[in-house]
């Protein structure tokens, strides 16, 4: 049987070639398949065979665990020489191992269910095609991302991802906010690449320059591959300002793609976008592409302690950082989106920590919690047509299934057990604090990341409240609601299933082996364990989001409606919140104005500065130029064949002619 | 190379202009027969190329090249010589391309069919004459010689403003040309080589001192810069484009600049190594300021072809960069990114010039929502915009990740100047596309048709180019550096 599954390693290409290929069918006939969806089925097809797929290859990758690569082709290949002495050529191809099958599995399943949903959630939308063809692209470029060998082709797709989540963002790009959001995501991601990119250069350079011979990025391209560990774990306690700032690089590069603070400002506003694309862009895949990196770069490079220090400072503060927002806001997406920034800052947390793959083992429950909570919150804006928290109200009686799957999601983001959350944020909880002692610098951090946890109980039942429970709905303007059709329930049962289950997965021997570090090491805190400490810890934190939800309850209960006193410190607190500590604001300033203004001055200079200095000596030229043309008179374009034929004739003379009479005179 | 291709190819050129130019309203398919022919002419020669690598720079017999004695004195010898290696070979493939898509793009063109394709064949003769010829006095007329199609391309195609363009546009350039001129000779009987000829000069420029080689490094990078073109010479460049027609621009952004470039790495770096290494912190230098400059004062152009030619000068910028490093890498770079800067900045004035008949201004303040009145040409917009910013599995990425990495591996973190210049870069396109792409329709008269066929096709030659070496880009790197320069 594994000998069968382990052949599909060989295969595994196929599983962003199919939505490759649904891309280019839908792409170039999208707007002829009426009875398709325009291409939504093609789409959903290639999903879904590409989700068989990757599920295959992981029940291989269960069975015997190991590295498998495929598909090599030779990108870019300079071979060393004096001027250049780092030669390098750069394969590409597919890298199976645990994590990858993991990640795939996450990749499929989601994107198969947002797509399956989207059939009926954007129905009557305008661009089908183009959104089916950007979703299936948006879909081979996370695969290839996921199942990249080395660090160049992950950047390679991370850039692809970027401008699929750039143009889905955009979707609805006559909405200017919509268009608006779409640059923002996209300018504030490239920060982060930018220095990602140098983050790579100066790798390149380390293991170039100081690899032992045959170990180059060069011959082998395969930087992620479990082969190079042994040399490269070898430059792992080296704390070397070089290698420090290439890990901050990566960071500055995950931040951005993850929405870790402070380039956090575009997640929330991503939101323009439809709900299938937040569900399954920005909550469940390419958001989590910078812990993946984060963990790669932690397993296969190695983080310095500055590195692992800022990670943890990062995380952690985010945690908190996002989650005081998502307290505050009015729109149910919004608040879903902070959600998100929190926990993907709990998985940065964990990585920073020391516990790549506790990190990965959050990352790989909260896709189908918060997956699940984004599809549900599209089937209320399907049925009401409203973002709004506050013209919502008692619409558990009229969408049942999406009440209980929202509820279901809820209770696994505020980590109550059994729910999914509950056992990877306790895991990541107990896991740091089980370092403390060696690294006290992490305390503060990780009691951010419990506040948080406090918070997310009660942010994420205020909308719950406000939504479902109360007996009326408060905006009598909008129509009665009820379910969306089967397509979009199918999925919001199955990703339930998933956040309840999902994380009990781990505690089968078979699944855990997705998690195994390279060489078949167990990796620490997986599966969790349950000493007396992490019995307290787990009570504690179950305690905190419990009263969370009790908050809620009490202020936001039975369509009760919980306004703060008018000019207390505490309204003037929500203002700042609201306003989001003003660093939209604050980035704005600085984008939009400052540098335009650089940008308006400069253009100044060239005009009249640089330009008009050589003005001067020109006008001169062309006075005299125009004066000879005055002397003339005829069509400017006949000119022109003159000259050219006067061109071509000075050219036959010159080579039949001018030779014959130079050697005559000359050799006289 | 037993058969002598070059010359037949030079020779086709000249035979398939002067047809063109006689042919009237049939010049459209003179024109388009003369460039395929180039084409495959241009396929025979990469076929005998990797058959035989070479020439190689300096090290060949010149009896191997397509070499004739041309006018021989006692103390000069001036030779009918041409030969390609892997670097002018990227470029006469760029010709290529551009040749026929412009030729495809302006199909329809009515005023004066016959001058008009005659003068864009003659623009690509001249290119491919400068990408070829291997000495001094061959070289200059094909220099001088591309010059003239353009004046007249601008001066009489172009828009309102022609002639000023145009004019301006002749003296810039020929300024420089007598530079690059006074240079050329003093390597030639300075350095004592008593002749034209670029190995015999190749080999005796190290006979010139090292403050010699410094001076005429530097004219060279003045002449050939302004071709580039380099801050702060650069401002004949956005009026050129602004008044020039598409056409003219397609091949002023996609040739001309590259002419400055070809000269630049062929004329001076390879020719004059000791004095490109003294004078390599002014090339930084200047490369860091274009790079900059052109990319900031894009962002605040309001004219979409204004904004497109200011982003020429920030990416000629980067290929001066990777000329600087002065290694292998860097060079293959900076011909990668030549060439992916051709076909680029192509598009870009292609969708211009569309943009501008479609809706009849090209001011982006003015207009919004295309890409629901003409989907197409909006994707177009998108494909040539991301491309130029350098996404991935587009041409321009590759080309940039191999210049920044070559600058990284010789200068350390000064490579942050150029990567954060990108951020700009990404800004000024994404904004442009924001407001005239995005939002609510604005600035649409009545009657608007979506892309013509022709143009369609135009464009598409140039996307399929775009995508294929993006994915592919050991396609181009292996051509590139097959031949030995440098040790490639």
């Amino acid at each position: 049987m594994s000998g069968i599954l382990a052949s599909l390693f060989g295969w595994a290409f196929l599983v962003p070639l199919l939505p490759a290929l649904a891309f280019i069918v839908i792409g170039l006939f999208g707007d002829r398949l009426r009875r398709l969806e325009h291409g939504g089925w093609i789409a959903v097809g290639a999903a879904f065979v590409s989700m068989v797929l990757a599920v295959l290859i992981a029940l291989g990758e269960m069975a015997s665990p190991d590295t498998y690569t495929s598909l090599s082709y030779t990108w870019l290949s300079l071979p060393a020489n004096p001027t250049f002495p780092y030669g390098f050529s750069l394969v590409i191809g597919t890298l199976v191992d645990p994590l990858s099958s993991l990640m795939l599995i996450v990749v499929t399943v989601v994107g198969f269910l947002v797509l399956l949903y989207s059939i009926g959630y954007m129905h009557h939308e305008h661009g089908l095609s183009r959104y089916y063809a950007e979703l299936s692209l948006f879909l081979t470029a996370m695969i290839g991302l996921v199942l990249s060998n080395n660090l160049l082709e992950f950047f390679l797709f991370w850039e692809l991802v970027g401008v699929c989540s750039y143009f889905l963002i955009g979707f609805f790009y006559e909405k200017p906010s919509a268009a608006s959001a779409a640059k923002e995501a996209f300018l504030i991601t490239r920060i982060g690449d930018i220095l990602f990119l140098l983050g790579i250069f100066i790798f390149f350079y380390v293991y170039a320059s100081d690899g032992p011979a045959g170990l180059h990025w060069a011959s082998s391209g395969f930087l992620f591959a479990y082969g190079n560990l042994p040399f490269l774990a070898g430059s792992l306690g080296a704390n070397t300002p070089l290698l420090t700032i290439a890990g901050l690089c990566i960071l500055a590069g995950a931040a951005g793609k993850s929405a870790q603070f402070p380039l956090h400002v575009w997640l929330p506003d991503a939101m323009e976008g439809p709900t299938t694309v937040s569900a399954l862009i920005h909550a469940a895949t390419m958001v989590a592409a910078g812990v993946y990196l984060l963990a790669m770069t932690s397993i296969f490079l190695g983080f310095t302690p500055t590195d692992q220090f800022a990670i943890v400072a990062i995380g952690g503060f985010t945690t908190l950082f996002a989650a005081t927002m998502a307290v505050v806001n009015t729109d149910i997406k919004r608040v879903i989106a902070y959600s998100t920034i929190s926990q993907l800052g709990y998985m940065v947390l964990a990585v920073g920590a020391g516990f790549a793959m506790v990190g990965l083992y959050h990352l790989f429950t909260h896709a189908f919690f918060k997956a699940l909570l984004f599809l549900a919150a599209g089937s209320v804006i399907h049925a009401i047509g409203t973002q709004d928290l506050f013209k919502m109200g008692g619409l558990k009686r009229h969408l049942r299934v999406t009440g209980a799957a929202f509820a279901i999601g809820g209770l696994a983001l505020a980590g109550i057990p059994p729910f999914a959350g509950f056992w990877s944020k306790d895991d990541i909880l107990s896991s740091v604090y089980s370092v403390t002692g060696s690294h006290p610098e992490y305390w503060p951090f990780l009691l951010m990341a419990m506040a948080a946890v406090f918070l997310t109980g009660y942010y994420i039942f205020r909308v719950w409240f406000l939504t479902f429970s109360g007996d009326r709905i408060r905006d009598p303007t909008l129509p009665t609601p009820h379910e969306g059709p089967w397509v979009m329930q199918v999925p919001l049962i199955v990703l339930s299933g998933f956040a309840v289950g999902a994380g009990l997965l781990i505690f089968i021997p078979g699944f855990a082996n997705l998690f195994l570090l390279p060489g078949g090491v167990t990796a620490l805190g997986i599966p969790p364990t349950y000493g007396t400490t992490d019995i307290l810890l787990s009570v504690l934190g179950v305690g905190l989001g419990g009263a969370g939800i009790l908050t809620a309850w009490l202020l936001w209960g039975n369509g009760r409606v919980f306004q703060l006193p008018e000019g207390s410190v505490w309204s003037s607190a929500r203002k700042v919140l609201v306003n989001r500590y003003y660093f939209k604001v604050a980035y704005d300033a600085v984008g939009a104005k400052a540098v335009y203004s650089v940008a308006r001055a400069a253009d100044f200079v060239d005009q009249f500065v640089m330009d008009g200095t050589v003005r001067g000596i020109e006008q001169l030229f062309s006075r005299i130029s125009e004066r000879m043309r005055r002397i003339q008179s005829g069509v400017v374009s006949d000119y022109a064949a003159y000259v050219v034929g006067g061109l071509l004739a000075v050219f036959v003379l010159l080579l039949l002619v001018g030779p014959y009479l130079v050697n005559r005179v000359g050799g006289g | 190379m037993a058969f002598p291709i070059i010359s037949v190819t030079l020779a086709s050129l000249a035979v398939g202009t002067v047809v063109t130019f006689a042919s009237g309203r049939y010049a459209r398919w003179a024109a388009l027969v003369t460039t395929l022919v180039f084409l495959l002419e241009i396929g025979v020669m990469m076929m005998l190329f990797f058959a035989a690598p070479g020439p190689l720079i300096g090290a060949v017999p010149t009896g191997d090249a397509e070499s004739y004695a041309w006018i021989s004195l006692s103390w000069l010898h001036i030779n009918y010589s041409v030969a390609v290696d892997g670097l002018s070979l990227a470029l006469i493939l760029l010709t290529g391309i551009l040749q026929l898509a412009t030729v495809v793009y302006s199909w329809t063109e009515s005023k004066r069919p016959g001058p008009w394709f005659g003068l864009l064949l003659l623009t690509g003769l001249g290119s491919v004459g400068v990408f070829v010829s291997m000495d001094i006095l061959l070289f200059f007329l094909f220099w001088e010689a591309v010059l003239v199609p353009m004046f007249f391309i601008i001066g009489y195609w172009g828009g309102p403003r022609r002639r000023y363009a145009a004019i301006k546009f002749f003296i810039y350039t020929h300024v420089a040309s007598v530079v690059v001129l006074v240079g050329l000779l003093v390597m030639a009987f300075y350095s004592g080589a008593g002749s034209f000829d670029y190995a015999a000069i190749y080999a005796a420029a190290p006979n010139l001192s090292v403050v010699q080689q410094s001076l005429v490094f530097v004219a060279l990078l003045f002449g050939f810069g302004v071709k580039f073109p380099i801050v702060p010479f650069h401002t004949w460049l956005p009026d050129a484009h602004v008044e020039a027609p598409t056409g003219g621009s397609v091949l002023l952004a996609g040739l001309l600049l590259k002419l400055g470039g070809y000269g630049l790495i062929r004329w001076a770096v390879l020719v004059l190594p000791s004095g490109f290494l003294h004078m390599d912190p002014l090339v930084y230098f200047i490369a860091f300021v274009s790079i900059a400059w052109g990319s900031v004062v894009a962002l605040s152009q309001r004219d979409l072809k204004r904004m497109v030619a200011y982003s020429s000068i920030n990416h000629m910028g980067i290929v001066l960069l990777a000329i600087a490093v002065d290694s292998s890498l860097g060079l293959m770079a900076a011909v990668f990114l030549m060439f992916a800067h051709g076909v680029v900045s192509g598009l870009l004035f292609m969708v211009s010039g569309s943009v501008h008949h479609t809706y009849g201004t090209r001011d982006i303040a003015s207009l919004g929502g295309l890409a629901a009145v003409t989907p197409v040409l909006a994707t177009m917009i998108m494909i040539g915009s991301l491309a130029s910013l350098g996404l991935p599995a587009l041409i321009g990425f590759p080309a940039e990740f191999s210049a920044f990495l070559a600058t990284w591996v010789a200068i350390g973190y000064w490579v942050l100047i150029p990567l954060g210049i990108l951020v700009v870069t990404a800004a000024f396109y994404l904004w442009m596309m924001q407001r005239m792409l995005f939002g609510p329709t604005k600035g649409i008269p009545l009657k608007v048709h979506d892309l013509p066929l022709a143009e369609r096709i135009g464009m598409g030659i140039l996307v399929a180019a775009i995508v294929l070496f993006g994915i592919l880009p050991a396609l181009l790197v292996n051509l590139i550096t097959q031949s030995p320069i440098r040790g490639f």
